[in-house]
């Protein structure tokens, strides 16, 4: 990569955590860094160790990474619209008295668990920039959910109330957000 | 981090964007820029300019574009005409901030009360 062994591990070490793309350009900043130091007449091992120090240590580098990741965005911002959009599926779901087998009330309920504990792990920690790609799959299980829902009110024409007319719009807007989001979250993946 | 370097952190993006305003650069060159434009005093980890610049490309202030120098990809950027007009904003706000702050600490005598 950059002709030295202490960047070339350096780079390494991103390249088991980073997205390629993300790699690649911190590999040519690094390269004029070690030529920079290089110029400056200090030997080849003093060049590399100073542009690597210039750099920053690579949890600092790789925390700066982390806390910019669309998928970390997209996470925080589900978590923060999640319970309100389940509240009121919640109490649509009680005022209107829905016959809901008990089968699929585990399904959601499993299905809706495991969305929630994927954008927590997406939305939280800065060391792991792997942990935020969990934001796709997440994405994935809202537009499912969502859409199961939207669904479900438009075969069984519930009763209508106050929750619910929150409740559809707000799982619509979700659902298309979402939507729109994912393709760019797997482009980082 | 230098304090200097702490210090800037609310101030990053407009420094950023106003590295930008004289055309192109890639990330590297954005980082002496602001090192060099701030004698000295702004030298952050080269390794946190990158992602701050996709920071600011996500938001659509600047857009990247690759290339090929040394044989090595090489990604530059370039303000998008939402981020000279932010350029400009921020600018002008500023120079409210700083005349402000300077006539506070540099005094001028205080009115008088009754």
């Amino acid at each position: 990569m950059a002709g030295h062994d202490l960047i070339d591990g350096y780079l390494a070490t991103f390249a088991r955590r980073l997205p390629a793309d993300a790699v690649d350009e911190l590999a040519d900043g690094l390269t004029e860094t070690y030529r920079r130091h290089l110029a400056t007449g200090v030997d080849e091992r003093a060049a590399a160790a100073g542009a690597v120090a210039e750099f920053g240590t690579p949890d600092v580098v790789i925390a700066a990474f982390v806390r910019q990741a669309p998928g970390r965005r997209v996470a925080r911002l589900l978590l923060c619209w999640g319970p309100a959009v389940g509240l009121c599926w919640g109490t649509a779901l009680v005022l209107g008295h829905w016959p809901v087998p008990l089968a699929v009330r585990l399904g959601v309920g499993l299905s809706l668990l495991t969305v929630i504990a994927l954008l927590v792990v997406a939305a939280t920690g800065l060391h792991s920039y792997r942990r935020t790609r969990l934001a796709a799959a997440a994405g994935l299980g809202v537009v499912g959910l969502d859409g199961a829902l939207l669904v479900a009110v438009a075969l069984t024409a519930p009763p209508f109330t106050w929750p619910l007319a929150l409740a559809v719009p707000a799982s619509l807007t979700r659902l298309a957000l979402t939507a729109r989001a994912i393709p760019r979250l797997l482009a980082h993946s | 981090m230098k304090p200097e370097a702490q210090a800037l952190k609310g101030h990053l993006d407009v420094l950023l964007l106003a590295t930008l305003a004289d055309g192109p650069r890639h990330g590297y060159a954005v980082k002496e820029a602001l090192r060099e434009g701030s004698g000295g005093r702004f030298d952050l980890p080269t390794g946190t300019v990158y992602p701050a610049l996709h920071r600011l490309e996500a938001a659509g202030l600047i857009s990247g574009a690759w290339s090929v120098a040394d044989g090595r990809r090489r990604r530059s950027y370039r303000l998008t005409p939402a981020g000279q007009r932010k350029l400009v904003a921020d600018r002008a706000n500023w120079r409210e901030f700083a005349s402000a702050i300077t006539t506070m600490l540099e005094g001028s005598p205080w009115p008088a009360t009754t």
